[in-house]
């Protein structure tokens, strides 16, 4: 009997205790609007106008490109210094869940590689988006060859090695761009993203523009890659491939290949110089770019002696009626001025002064 | 009495030889199954284990999640240990009574009926639909309307245990001999009463069976929570508001860094959910042997 | 006994006619509400994804949806490819994972002393706390590449026969439709063993000990007392663990090799339904989106189909093991 007791009380409270848990949430949560609750009070009175204020308090939900997550991961963290109460969430998770979240209105901004496709603007239903640029950034095209220091490549052979035409590192492709060097019989084993992701876009998009009769295989998130490549999940998986794999050879986000050690190759850019990646060669790019009034951009191929031709950048997309206006400004406003001096340790390449000088001023757009 | 006509003498020797042999290929087939399956085991937990247990310690557990960036010794995953308890715990809460409740509706009340044997196939059918469907589905009806938090999270993995607990209780509660309830009826029980005090403890041990795996399950999972929770640095212990994190979610967004430091927190959340997990699954077959009849 | 009052009802079915108490109405009542309930989460899932989807529907037509052409750069959406690498590898799973769960279960249940059968116990139990992801990162980064080597000497040694060169031959690679089977062999394996375990172990003492007199063996017994009356349950376990393995998401996407092909070589790298949309999703808007979401809609419709089949084909069986 006793034992009856325990059993039916706790079948009873069981189900009260769901049934309760659901109560209580449709009604706390069903007084916060679509997006993050808790204290979104804005109580900062100096938040107007673009300079960093202190003590803004609130919670920023955000979501969206992961070759920014480092950096935001850096920012968001630092930031708690100046203001302590300022909590966001960077999410990661792609650049398209990252606008769609945004269209849907359950983050407050969203980080994107590439500018809203013709197709997802009527999921925005006319709301006003804000482009944000704040980080630069190099892809590196790794390779594992033991002997061979600067790997020289150009457009046409990467596109070439990539689609699976030359398949032997003593191709003959390679050995004109490199001839000082002693290229091994070692076969090809190319290294690509298994996960959809901007730096695939990113780099595709330059095969396109540099090789253009000889890259068939487009330029998207995603690659239809020769079906004996290995493909690695996220930029850390790639590099794993490339680090255990003699004759391997993808592309990393700089950042990443930078933390892994691995050699990258020289590429030639658009003025016919061989560059390397680094900060500097990538804000070079950045500084080359047209800058569309909107505040978008792209560095891939850019013209320039210095520039290095696989640059990409990352912008953070506001609705411009945003509920949480004054805690928005305030991130990124953090992320365009101090933030910035973040870039470099974490091997990423700081917006060029012009575009960032643009980025600031169009905060005030944010209302 | 006259000698019986020739029958053969009763054989009490051995089984014939042929059919001895295929009982012990079989036994030996069993055992070589059982120590087949130890052979992943032991080189998962030896993964984890040699990457994972130099990093644990009271500050990994409570710390909370700082930068990728960041070496192995700062920080820790405590806000993802906080969020995987609560949220499995709620989904747990929510599945287990409903699922348990629903079984009992398909064995004791539906019996053979349209309505039960059509949600039966639709709940094996859901067994099936991917956790990251799961994650979509619970983004749609309700992040969407009330944000990131944990209790979406807890829905998704919800969602995910109920057709397995309902499920494998209704086989359990199935396997109940009918005398038993017949006995029960005999005495003058209501129906709810020999479900509850005949029914379900002598199925109990099996029905908690299969709730630890669906719990074990849900501890486990990643998708789901990707659509959700979204993701936090510190601990919310709040589990109705603001958005959290958990142990599966981190480890595979830690997992694909090329940082070491990342990697380390990664492989030591792998540990600590391993072991939480596995002690929820013991305490709770404990409590079970201690409760259920004997004779099992 | 004689206390039987009038609200006291005897037997399930009422027949003295007298009020049920209130308590055994209400919880007949919660207990239909939870069953209803999942048929109405299952409807809601149905209803929301399938909305989702129908742009990718509408721009594809039937034979567009089942064509082998997927190319989000051109806007090509088949998922042929797909729905193929989630046959293969759940069929490699369940081929694995079967006879691997059956065997622990009988050993635990007819074998092994019941002393030993807790620790036992509480290794499968090990087993299935292994989160999903873990069992993807050490599919990559440990079994794959050891399994490389493994597959290559194969692959070198039947190639050119007439069947297994074309099962097992080259080209080869560690992530590939077969160590995807075989991770979700290890994953469903728990769920299959620990149900199949619990269903045996309810068989009447009776029925064993009555083969035992008439002089089976052990796996005689088993055959002839222990399998018809657990069959079923055992089946349904089964079908619980064929759904986790078509469902399984994370550790799919790490070890299959993301890279669609119909190939009869089990080898091979492939790409699955669960799979390619965990990778793909977090880029994906627009059509690709919708594309991504049918996938799930159509593991769905795979999903019944499968069961049904193997619904009938148990009820044959048995209908014909439990004689007329």
């Amino acid at each position: 009997m006793h034992r009856v007791r325990i059993q039916k009380a706790a079948v009873a409270g069981g189900v009260s205790l769901a049934a309760v848990a659901l109560v209580a949430a449709c009604s706390s949560s069903g007084s916060g609007s679509g997006g993050a609750s808790s204290s979104a009070s804005a109580s900062s009175s100096s938040g107007s106008g673009g300079s960093t204020s202190a003590n803004v308090s609130g919670t920023l939900n955000a979501s969206g490109s992961t070759f920014q997550t480092t950096f935001q991961q850096a920012a968001i963290q630092a930031i708690k210094q100046t203001d302590p109460n300022l909590t966001v969430n960077y999410g990661g998770g792609g650049s398209g869940k990252g606008r769609t979240d945004l269209a849907s209105g359950v983050v407050d901004f969203a980080g994107s590689d590439s500018p809203i496709p013709a197709k997802e603007v009527a999921g925005f239903k006319g709301a006003k988006i804000l482009y944000f640029p704040v980080v630069i950034g190099p892809i590196a095209i790794s390779y594992n060859l033991s002997g061979v220091k600067n790997l020289k490549l150009d457009g046409p052979t990467t596109a070439k090695i990539f689609d699976g035409t030359i398949k032997t590192w003593n191709d003959p492709a390679i050995k004109a761009l490199n001839p000082g060097a002693t290229l091994p019989s070692t076969a090809i084993t190319i290294a690509r993203r298994s996960d959809s992701s901007g730096t695939t876009q990113n780099f595709s998009e330059f095969l396109v523009k540099s090789a253009p009769g000889v890259w068939k295989l487009g330029s998207s998130s995603t690659i239809s890659w020769p079906s004996n490549s290995r493909g690695g999940t996220g930029n850390g998986g790639v590099d794993s491939i490339v680090k255990s794999t003699p004759g391997a050879i993808g592309y990393v986000d700089y950042s990443d290949a930078k933390a892994s050690n691995l050699s990258m190759a020289s590429v030639k850019n658009s003025s016919g110089s061989f560059v390397a990646p680094s900060a500097s060669s990538a804000s070079a790019a950045a500084a080359n770019a047209t800058v569309a009034p909107d505040l978008t951009f792209s560095a891939i191929w850019a013209s320039g002696a210095s520039s290095y031709p696989v640059t990409y950048q990352s912008w953070d997309l506001v609705n411009a009626a945003t509920k949480k206006a004054a805690a928005v400004k305030a991130y990124l406003s953090y992320l365009l001025g101090d933030g910035q001096k973040l870039l470099p340790e974490l091997n990423y390449a700081p917006l060029p002064a012009s575009i960032d000088a643009k980025a600031k001023a169009q905060l005030s757009e944010i209302k | 009495m006259a000698t019986t006509p020739q029958q053969p003498a009763v054989d009490l020797r051995e089984p014939a030889s042929w059919r001895r042999t295929k009982n012990q290929i079989m036994t030996v087939l069993m055992v070589l199954a059982m120590l087949l399956i130890l052979v992943p085991l032991v080189f998962v937990l030896y993964t984890v284990i040699s990457k994972g247990a130099g990093i644990i310690s009271g500050q990994f557990l409570t710390a909370s999640i700082p930068p990728n960036v960041l070496p192995a010794s700062i920080g820790g995953m405590g806000p993802a240990v906080v969020g995987t308890l609560e949220i499995t715990g709620l989904a747990t809460l929510m599945a287990v009574p409903l699922g348990v409740l629903g079984a009992i509706y398909l064995n004791e009340y539906g019996k053979n009926n349209l309505l039960s044997r059509f949600i039966g196939f639709f709940a094996d059918v859901m067994t099936g639909v991917p956790s990251i469907v799961m994650g979509l589905f619970i983004f749609s009806i309700w992040t969407l309307h009330f944000g990131f938090n944990g209790v979406g999270g807890a829905f998704a993995l919800a969602c995910l245990m109920l057709p397995v607990v309902i499920r494998s209780s209704q086989q359990m509660l199935s396997l109940v001999p009918d005398p038993l309830r017949e006995a029960s009826y005999a005495l003058g029980s209501t129906r709810s009463r020999v479900t509850l005090t005949v029914v379900l403890p002598t199925a109990i041990g099996g029905i908690v069976s299969g709730a630890l795996l669906a719990v074990a399950r849900a501890a486990g999972e990643t998708a789901p929570l990707l659509f959700t929770i979204l993701t936090v640095t510190t601990t919310n212990t709040d589990v109705f508001n603001g958005a959290n994190t958990a142990l599966p979610a981190q480890i595979f967004a830690n997992a694909s860094s090329p940082y070491t430091g990342a990697q380390a927190r990664a492989w030591g959340a792998a540990l600590t959910l391993i072991v939480i997990a596995f002690i929820l699954l013991v305490v709770a077959r404990f409590i079970t042997a201690r409760f259920t009849k004997v004779g099992r | 006994m004689s206390t039987a009052t009038s609200n006291q009802q005897a037997g399930p079915a009422g027949a003295l006619g007298k009020r049920r108490p209130l308590g055994d109405r209400l919880f007949q009542i919660l207990a239909l509400a939870a069953g209803l309930l999942v048929l109405a989460i299952l409807i809601l899932i149905a209803v929301t994804t399938s909305q989702q989807a129908s742009s990718w529907f509408s721009a594809e037509g039937l034979s567009g949806v089942f064509s082998t052409a997927w190319n989000p750069s051109t806007n090509k959406f088949g998922a042929l490819g797909f729905v193929y690498g989630t046959a293969i590898s759940s069929l490699i799973a369940i081929i694995i994972a079967v006879p691997l769960s059956l065997g622990i279960a009988l050993l635990l249940t007819e074998v092994v002393p019941r002393r030993w059968s807790r620790p036992i116990v509480y290794l499968i139990d090990l087993l299935a706390v292994v989160p999903s992801v873990v069992w993807g990162l050490w599919g990559i980064l440990v079994l794959a590449p050891w399994l490389q080597k493994i597959y290559t000497s194969i692959g070198n040694g039947v190639k050119g026969t007439p069947v297994l060169g074309s099962l097992f031959g080259p080209p080869v690679s560690g992530a590939s439709f077969f160590t995807a089977g075989l991770i979700l062999a290890f994953m469903i394996t728990p769920i299959i063993t620990s149900l199949s375990r619990e269903v045996i172990a309810t068989v009447p003492v009776i029925d064993r000990e009555g083969a035992y007199a008439l002089g089976a063996t052990r796996w005689e017994m088993i055959r002839g007392a222990v399998w018809p009356h657990s069959q079923a349950g055992i089946v349904g376990s089964i079908l619980l663990g064929l759904g986790r393995a078509m469902g399984e998401t994370i550790a799919a996407a790490l070890v299959i090799g993301s890279s669609v092909q119909i190939t009869s070589h089990l080898f091979a790298p492939g790409d699955s339904m669960p799979a390619v949309i965990a990778n793909e999703f977090g880029e994906a808007s627009g059509t690709f989106r919708a594309a991504l979401i049918g996938l799930g809609v159509l593991l769905f419709a795979l999903t019944i189909i499968i069961n049904i089949i193997a619904r009938s084909v148990v009820a044959r069986s048995t209908r014909r093991s439990r004689g007329a």
